[in-house]
């Protein structure tokens, strides 16, 4: 374990405005419907950019750091980006229903006035709380992808003289 | 790693992760039973929340009391194959060590789904809902040996350093 704390900050930054942008998108989003890519993918680019200026060898704790401000900083840039996209989203989500309407799957019944209502422009209320909620799951997920990312990016310890108390059989995972 | 007062901490967080992970699996089913029962305001704000995270079609969606669960049948997977994962993680891992699985097992864990669904994007195939469930399952399970063990370093880091600020205080008070 490093003593000097890494420089987080930038790297989540970076890495976390990236994620929002594309977790924002029209389109592009639907890669968070495959294991949050987007977010997954995020803070493992913001240890990958923290493993770059660091010189001790980061440990998971800090890609669970840096992983969790990266899905905050998504999550922001996310909500702010759905405030001019959103009559666009509701128009897609309205098209991709219908498609899926046309396979004969039952729609909600109130789906259109959800739909309609949503068109319009969204209460403080609304956007705090979706933002809140954003912020919540974009962070567990970041922090997830942030400890992979330790996994495949940072650097390695080199190997210890044998260990001198016996382990379970962990090495198998 | 082998540290001491590690047992504990992981145990800790280790309870933590159950816990939060049966309060998200109970909202994933809470939602459609709220809706069946009219509720509709508490079922859209579970709906609202996994939203950011699944696109929620119905059609790729298993029913739960007439109506769509929160999540698709691929994400349900990974949340199931997550609690899989932590009933097997005492068996496997114990907890008197911090050890992240190798990258090697997480790409070759993570290869059936990222060929489902990227099969499925390209519409090369279209996987039935049980096919996308399974590979999402078998990632999930992997998940918990990441966030355990992340969580639980971070809380020893933190405790470490709190240790090495008062024993630098207490330095300096006997020096003074």
């Amino acid at each position: 374990m490093n003593q000097q704390k890494p420089e987080y900050f930038r790297p989540a930054l970076i890495a976390g405005a990236i994620a929002g942008v594309l977790s924002g998108l029209p389109f592009v989003s639907a890669g968070n419907c495959l294991c949050c890519l987007w977010i997954v993918g995020g803070a493992a680019l913001a240890v990958n950019l923290l493993a770059k200026n660091t010189a001790g060898i980061l440990t998971s704790g800090d890609g669970a750091i840096v992983g969790a401000l990266t899905g905050i900083v998504a999550a922001v840039v996310d909500t702010l980006m759905s405030i001019p996209l959103r009559p666009f989203n509701m128009e897609l989500a309205r098209r991709v229903m219908g498609k899926v309407s046309e396979f004969g799957y039952d729609m909600p019944s109130n789906l259109d006035g959800f739909l309609d209502g949503g068109s319009g422009v969204m209460s403080p209320g609304w956007f705090l709380l979706g933002l809140f909620l954003s912020a919540a799951v974009f962070t567990v997920v970041g922090v997830l992808g942030g400890i992979i990312g330790v996994s495949l990016f940072a650097k390695k310890k080199p190997q210890a003289a044998p260990p001198s108390t016996t382990q379970g059989s962990g090495d198998a995972v | 790693m082998s540290r001491p007062g590690i047992s504990r901490t992981v145990l800790a967080v280790y309870l933590l992760t159950v816990a939060g992970t049966v309060i998200w699996l109970a909202a994933i089913f809470l939602a459609p039973v709220l809706a069946g029962r009219g509720s509709a305001g508490a079922a859209r704000l579970i709906y609202a929340a996994f939203s950011p995270i699944c696109h929620q079609v119905p059609g790729r969606c298993f029913t739960f009391h007439g109506h769509p669960l929160a999540v698709c049948g691929r994400c349900l997977g990974i949340y199931l194959g997550f609690s899989a994962g932590l009933v097997l993680y005492p068996f496997v891992r114990g907890f008197s060590k911090l050890e992240l699985p190798s990258s090697r097992v997480f790409l070759l864990l993570t290869l059936p789904m990222a060929v489902d669904g990227a099969a499925g994007i390209l519409r090369i195939w279209a996987s039935p809902m049980r096919v996308r469930f399974v590979t999402g399952v078998v990632w999930g399970t992997i998940l918990p040996f990441f966030f355990v063990t992340g969580l639980a370093d971070l809380r020893l880091a933190k405790r470490k350093r709190a240790a090495a600020r008062t024993l630098e205080k207490i330095r300096v008070n006997n020096v003074e």
